[in-house]
């Protein structure tokens, strides 16, 4: 009796978890494989004069942290008045090319965040490496995350962390006050961090109508429509202006 | 009139009449007695009816939903199919030559069974056969193989029973196998018509049923009653009787908040009655009323003459939790704690006694110096009209006319006058102060703006860090002090206010001269600077003037909120308020007001709000105008409301009463010092953390938490000389100059609001263990988790700018409680979210995450480790056990000594956990 009531508990159990599934997978973003899909070029220009980039104060660690000069990231312009460091992406797509194979990578080195933004798909694993052999810690301040603070002493080569909701997170060093990066955090394939030169590119996007958004820490975020024609490419030049 | 034609009258239509009379009186009785006078019947037939008609829509719900549902019906169908099976065809017969066996294999098994019974028996006979042989001292042979013979035939017996048995249970597991597929579809059916037979049942607990109809059920008087819950008049207990819920029937249900009242549930059922037992605690505790009248609802609610506790209206409700409750400060109960806060600060105190507030200290600055403090000008607008210069200060308007506040302030300059010489002898006014210096400015106004002045003061106009209610400030706006006062006295004042004042609440930052200097040059560019006074003071010393000022300063009662020089011995000149809130109505003047709704409510708001309102030609009223928010009067209302004759047994109170006074004992004196000004208290305050936003974690430490981290002792001892604990913070703790008392109901405060009775913590080093105290500072140091890279030692200090400094670990051992250190490695974001203290290991799951060469890689021996190793850094030498001489592997790396805390202090220290967790 009592196994048939906890056969039939789990039974329920999986009906229920197949119900809030089939519920929510129209929300959730479709990954497969996308054929004659079209390509998204295009760049990401401050409008206006660059500033000079603010040049950071190391004034702890030095022997591993003061390698090299380090200037701050929050926003840096290219010769072409390129933006980099800008998150690109699309909002409104649910069905497209599968997330790529690998993991994401954030390191510490040299008392950097390596890469300055890195994109982390959403329930995957961040792998979060500390290169340098000091203790550094990850602080994140997120909202629809729940922020975490998580030591990395140097025999802690790598650790892990996923985050459940998109969303871009700033993460510092409270051991290395001028230590500053950003993960976003993907719902779909669809991200790209602009260049040196501010381009971006955006590659098997299925033809359609879309709206695709610029994200930079300091000048905020823009949106536009765009047309991707089958096998084709699109381009799309953002600009954004200090505010 | 002649016998015979008396005998021929007819009394029939008089029989007739009487007979109607009668019959209709009876039914009247019936009626008056059964419905007229008992209204509450239809209320809760009404209420069952509703209740029945939304149980049995629900039931209709639940079966259109299992109509709908495929699953159901496809068990439904199933179920069909599997009885017509067995009921006809090859099953059918199989089952039925199935049955037939099984009676043959159960008579089979019946028998044997009997046998067996009966060789048992056999058995006992020939047990005593023997026996009795063997007593007779006969030969027992026979005895014995008859004995044996009967045992032997009883294996034999066995043997067919078990055969029996097991061609019967052969027979029926068969017959299982067959009909289990229409058991299991029953149990499924069963279990998935689970909600509606649930909500059928709730029906038939609620209606009568007659043959195929039903009823609700016949209303009856639903009663709680409160033993020795009232005193009668000759002071003795009595019970307390309360019928509400039977005309409230749905009061304490849930989904009748769409219905109006009497049916409605209560608005706020889970947070009210879950915390009090309706079942237990009644009704009108709270609400008042007369609860064991059934007749009207006005009855019920007190709403006629004489009953001196009608219903309360709205949130006045709230008067009722502080007759129970001690700390008021909780949810749903903000209107009343409020009224009480108000009551307190407000100065209400100063002229009315009320039992329980009696002994608290004057609300207002101390008068014996205060020749020395203002200009005179500055005073007699003060005394005509303080709210003029300060729109929100706590000291009220007299409506004094000019010659009345000269008398005044004469009579202050004149009765203050010698100390005010002797303080002024011996405080002079000092060099390098400067208003017009912009560099010695600009630096006061920085330390104001770093220091924590900004935790109490205000420093632009209508500018309040500390508000009280809507429109009191705590502590004085500082926009125009300049024309107040001088340079001298402020200089004096902000490097010691206790001692110009003995009662200043102002503590001492520990200013250095330098410093102190350039604060007050920048205090004296605020506002227009006062000009010379002296014709004025010349005019108000007059002795003519300062008569008239002693009589009005002894008449308006000024001495119940100031120390007033000369009038030390004066009592409160207001009436007592103790049981305000049961005064009737009768016992309120309203003067020659017919405007005002002759209610105890209007009465006492206007009074408030206006308070000379029924002042008349012959009745003189004093007291002075307090420019409250309307909001804040209601609350005072509501307190006062409060205040009400007779007291609630302690058995009705809350079980933790006691803690409940440390917290009102404490926080008396946390809000008297406006502590809160800078800190998070409880999950209050910190108006000054607004100036910190960009990082927080420069501002002063939240302190919510702190009983159960810091060592009582320890904190005794800081709150009464504060030394720097985070250097990288310019904000300074004061030195407040508490009192033992002050003092210990801070500490106490903490203890209790953390529920830890023993706050006491010793830590005994001599019993940790050496080789966790090793681990420990092997996992402190840079191979592991270089600790230093941020926290100091002594004098050990960490690279890099102070603001990235975290605090000493050389003071752990005096000030932290060693249970909290291992709570605090284990999870610091838990205990102070956003704290730059990262967390080292992960208690959610049991993967490891320390080096696993330590303490063979337990995370929790290495936190205990880290404890132990943090609590001797400050240890005197020769305090710490050496590492014993190790005589075999095992006693090399022995279990931790527990600390002290967790065998002393058992009951405490479950309770911190609790609270920490």
């Amino acid at each position: 009796m009592l196994n048939r009531i906890d056969r039939l508990a789990r039974v329920a159990v999986v009906v229920a978890a197949a119900a809030l599934v089939s519920a929510t997978s129209s929300f959730a973003y479709e990954g497969g494989a996308v054929s004659g899909g079209g390509t998204i070029k295009g760049m990401v220009k401050l409008n206006g004069t660059a500033p000079e980039p603010e040049v950071l104060d190391v004034n702890k660690d030095k022997k591993v942290c003061a390698v090299t000069e380090k200037k701050s990231n929050e926003l840096v312009v290219g010769s072409n008045g390129g933006i980099r460091y800008a998150v690109v992406s699309l909002t409104n797509i649910s069905k497209g090319k599968a997330f790529p194979e690998g993991e994401s990578v954030l390191d510490q080195e040299g008392c950097e965040y390596l890469p300055y933004v890195t994109v982390v798909a959403q329930d995957h694993e961040l792998v979060i490496k500390n290169s340098d052999g000091i203790l550094h810690n990850i602080h994140t301040y997120s909202e629809k995350n729940k922020p975490v603070n998580r030591a990395q002493p140097k025999f802690k080569k790598k650790i892990k962390e996923t985050f459940s909701e998109p969303e871009m997170i700033k993460v510092t060093c409270d051991v290395h006050g001028w230590m500053r990066g950003w993960v976003a955090v993907a719902d779909h394939p669809y991200y790209a961090v602009t260049d040196e030169n501010g381009a971006f590119e955006l590659t098997d996007v299925p033809a359609g109508d879309y709206e695709i958004k610029v994200w930079q820490e300091k000048l905020g975020e823009s949106t536009q429509k765009v047309s991707v024609p089958g096998g084709g490419e699109a381009t799309v030049t953002f600009e954004l202006a200090q505010k | 009139m002649s016998k015979a034609d008396e005998e021929k009258k007819s009394y029939a239509s008089v029989f007739l009449l009487a007979v109607a009379l009668l019959l209709v009186t009876s039914v009247w009785i019936v009626w008056d007695d059964q419905i007229s006078r008992r209204p509450w019947k239809k209320y809760q037939y009404e209420f069952s009816q509703t209740q029945i008609e939304r149980a049995k829509a629900e039931v209709s719900a639940e079966e259109e939903r299992l109509g709908a549902d495929e699953e159901y019906q496809k068990v439904l169908a199933d179920l069909e199919a599997a009885r017509d099976k067995t009921t006809s065809g090859a099953t059918a017969s199989q089952l039925s030559e199935l049955a037939s066996k099984e009676n043959k294999a159960r008579v089979a098994f019946d028998d044997a069974e009997f046998n067996l019974r009966l060789v048992k028996s056999q058995i006992e006979e020939a047990w005593y056969e023997l026996e009795h042989a063997q007593l007779a001292h006969a030969d027992t042979t026979s005895q014995r193989a008859h004995l044996d013979e009967l045992n032997a035939k009883k294996a034999e017996v066995e043997e067919e029973v078990a055969e029996t048995l097991a061609r019967l249970n052969q027979i029926l597991s068969e017959q299982d196998e067959i009909r289990s597929v229409v058991d299991s579809l029953e149990k499924k059916k069963e279990e998935l018509e689970g909600a509606k037979s649930r909500l059928e049942q709730k029906v038939d607990g609620m209606v009568i049923q007659v043959g195929p109809f039903d009823f609700p059920k016949i209303p009856k008087i639903e009663q709680v009653v409160l033993n020795e819950f009232d005193r009668n008049a000759y002071n003795q207990p009595v019970a307390r009787v309360d019928r509400c819920t039977s005309c409230h029937a749905g009061i304490n249900k849930d989904g009748f908040e769409d219905l109006p009242n009497p049916y409605k549930t209560h608005p706020d059922r889970r947070l009210y009655l879950g915390k009090h037992a309706a079942e237990k605690v009644g009704c009108t505790p709270c609400h008042q009323g007369q609860g064991a009248a059934v007749n009207s609802a006005e009855q019920a609610h007190g709403h006629v003459k004489y009953w001196l506790d009608p219903m309360y209206e709205g949130d006045n409700v709230q008067a009722s939790c502080i007759g129970c409750h001690a700390d008021v400060r909780m949810d749903a109960a903000e209107k009343i704690a409020l009224g009480e806060k108000l009551f307190e600060q407000v100065g209400c105190i100063g002229c009315h006694l009320v039992e329980g507030y009696g002994d608290l200290p004057k609300i207002g600055p101390y008068l014996g110096r205060i020749s020395a403090k203002v200009d005179a000008d500055w005073l007699v607008d003060w005394v005509k009209n303080p709210h003029e210069y300060r729109p929100r200060t706590k000291m009220p308007n007299f409506y004094f006319d000019g010659d009345e506040a000269e008398a005044i302030a004469g009579y202050l300059l004149s009765a203050s006058a010698d100390e005010s010489e002797a303080w002024l002898g011996e405080h002079d006014l000092p060099s390098g102060i400067d208003s017009g210096n912009a560099a010695l400015v600009a630096e006061g106004e920085r330390l104001v703006d770093s220091l924590g002045c900004r935790g109490c003061h205000g420093l632009a106009p209508g500018e309040s860090p500390a508000l009280l209610g809507e429109g009191k400030d705590i502590a004085p706006n500082l926009s125009n002090i300049a024309e107040k006062t001088n340079a001298r006295w402020a200089y004096h004042w902000v490097k010691d206010p206790r001692g110009y004042s003995p009662v200043a609440r102002m503590p001492s930052l520990r200013l250095s001269d330098q410093e102190a200097k350039a604060i007050v040059s920048y205090l004296m560019t605020l506002g227009e600077a006062a000009t010379d006074d002296s014709a004025t003071r010349a005019r108000l010393l007059e002795a003519d003037n300062v008569v008239i000022g002693e009589a009005l300063v002894r008449k308006y009662g000024c001495a119940g909120c100031h120390n007033v020089p000369g009038m030390e011995s004066e009592s409160r000149i207001g009436v007592e308020l103790s049981v305000f809130g049961s005064k009737p109505l009768e016992e309120l003047f309203f003067g020659n007001r017919t405007d005002i709704p002759h209610t105890w409510e209007d009465w006492t708001f206007n009074k408030i709000n206006e308070p000379r309102i029924y002042e008349t030609e012959r009745i003189e009223q004093v007291m002075p105008h307090f420019a409250l928010a309307e909001s804040d009067i209601d609350a005072i209302l509501t307190f006062l409301a409060s205040r009400q004759e007779g007291y609630v047994p302690k058995e009705y109170r809350p079980s933790d009463y006691d803690n409940e006074v440390t917290l009102v004992e404490g926080r008396r004196v946390i809000e008297r010092y406006n502590c809160v000004g800078c800190h998070v208290v409880s999950g209050r305050g910190g108006a000054i953390l607004a100036h910190y936003e960009e990082n927080p974690t420069l501002g002063p430490p939240i302190l919510t938490g702190e009983g159960a981290k810091v060592q009582a002792n320890w904190l005794y001892g800081f709150l009464q000389r504060p030394v720097p604990l985070r250097p990288w913070l310019e904000v300074r703790m004061p030195t407040f100059g508490l009192s033992d008392e002050e003092t210990a109901a801070i500490v106490n405060y903490f203890a209790a609001e953390e529920k830890i009775d023993n706050p006491y913590v010793h830590v005994d080093l001599a019993s940790l263990s050496p080789e966790y105290v090793e681990a420990g500072e092997l996992l402190a140091s840079d191979d592991y988790f270089s600790c230093w890279t941020c926290h100091q030692q002594g004098d050990r200090k960490p690279e890099g700018p102070k603001e990235g400094w975290a605090p000493d670990l050389a003071m752990a051992y005096e000030r932290l409680n060693p249970n909290w250190i291992v709570d605090w490695i284990k999870d610091p974001q838990a205990l102070m979210p956003g704290s730059r203290m990262p967390s080292f290991y992960d208690f959610t799951d049991d993967s490891p995450d320390g080096p696993d060469d330590v303490l063979g890689g337990s995370d929790l021996e290495q936190v205990k480790a880290l404890r132990d190793y943090i609590l001797t850094l400050h240890a005197p030498t020769g305090a710490v056990a050496q590492p014993a001489v190790a005589t075999d592997a095992e006693e090399s790396a022995p279990e931790p000594a527990e600390m002290p805390s967790e065998e002393t202090a058992a009951a405490d220290s479950s309770a911190a956990s609790e609270a920490q967790g």
